[in-house]
């Protein structure tokens, strides 16, 4: 198999294995780290969205609604990120269930909270 | 069965196609929270007419609307690293197309829909300045469809994924390995 420029041992030889993990740079059952990282982000990231609607225009946003939005819009990101973790570990022996359970409990406890407590 | 020959290392290229489908799933949430938003929109119509571009429901929509055809963007460049991903004449990829067009619809439909609502200060969903909204939203979903059947056709075919049970779903797929599903002319 002939690799791009900079791989493999000059055409003469067949394809090792350290050139397999250098094409493949940060294997993707590793990254459950920054999709939880991003998970957070993105949950924090909606979270400022509705706030908008709580705080700066409540006339034209009523706070049930932001509620309704924020709720339904964890649960999307909550799928999204564990069909990522999971489809990304499977087939490896990576498990990171532990902090996949923590991070969406985390959420659905701060959206309960944020749903009670927080707007006008 | 018609298999493009590897032109890459088998791993390395279920590690590719594993990265594209992280950013199908991100592209695929976003899209979601469109849709949630087309409701919350919706509703905020029926009870006031349109006050400005910049009710929270309008900045919900629009940020959506750059952040897809970017994101798909940045889907594309990545795809170049997965050459049986390759379109005609090594190209693009179809179903990338018809997502990138799609969505890059809806961003210049912002302007469009701010240019109509400088006159007419109405949210009615069916007036012209919202259809390619509509439209480009159903031929991005359509593109994507394609793409992501072609990615989870090949990880099926490099044995990372199992075929689906279902008869039907599992024909697709073998339509889909061997370049019948869409034309037999456009991998």
């Amino acid at each position: 198999m002939t690799l791009p420029k900079g791989f493999g041992s000059g055409g003469s030889g067949g394809t090792s294995s350290a050139d397999v993990e250098r094409m493949i740079g940060r294997r993707v059952e590793n990254m459950a780290g920054i999709i939880t990282a991003s998970y957070i982000a993105a949950w924090l990231a909606t979270f400022g969205g509705t706030a908008a609607g709580y705080f700066y225009y409540p006339w034209a946003y009523p706070t049930p609604s932001g509620h309704y939005a924020f709720i339904v819009l964890t649960i999307i990101e909550a799928i999204g990120y564990i069909f990522c973790v999971k489809v990304m570990q499977e087939g490896s022996n990576k498990n990171s269930n532990g902090m996949v359970a923590a991070a969406v409990a985390g959420t659905a406890v701060g959206t309960i909270f944020i749903s009670l407590y927080v707007g006008n | 069965m018609a298999q493009m020959p590897a032109l890459i290392p088998k791993e390395v290229e279920i590690q590719r196609l594993k990265k594209i489908w992280l950013i199908v799933i991100a592209m695929g949430s976003t899209a979601a929270s469109v849709e949630v938003d087309n409701f919350v929109d919706g509703s905020l119509h029926q009870t006031s007419i349109r006050d400005s571009a910049f009710t929270p429901a309008h900045w919900w929509l629009y940020s959506h609307f750059v952040a897809l055809p970017l994101g798909w963007g940045a889907a594309a460049i990545y795809d170049r690293k997965v050459p049986v991903l390759r379109g005609p004449n090594n190209s693009m990829n179809t179903g990338l197309k018809m997502t990138i067009l799609g969505y890059l619809a809806t961003m210049f439909t912002i302007g469009v829909n701010e240019m109509w609502h400088f006159w007419f200060v109405e949210e009615i969903f069916a007036v012209p300045n919202h259809w390619m909204f509509n439209m480009g939203v159903v031929v991005a979903f359509m593109g994507a469809l394609a793409y992501v059947v072609r990615v989870y056709a090949r990880l099926v075919e490099l044995g990372a994924e199992t075929p689906g049970e279902n008869p039907y779903v599992a024909e697709m797929y073998k339509m889909a390995l061997e370049g019948k599903l869409y034309s037999r002319a456009i991998p």
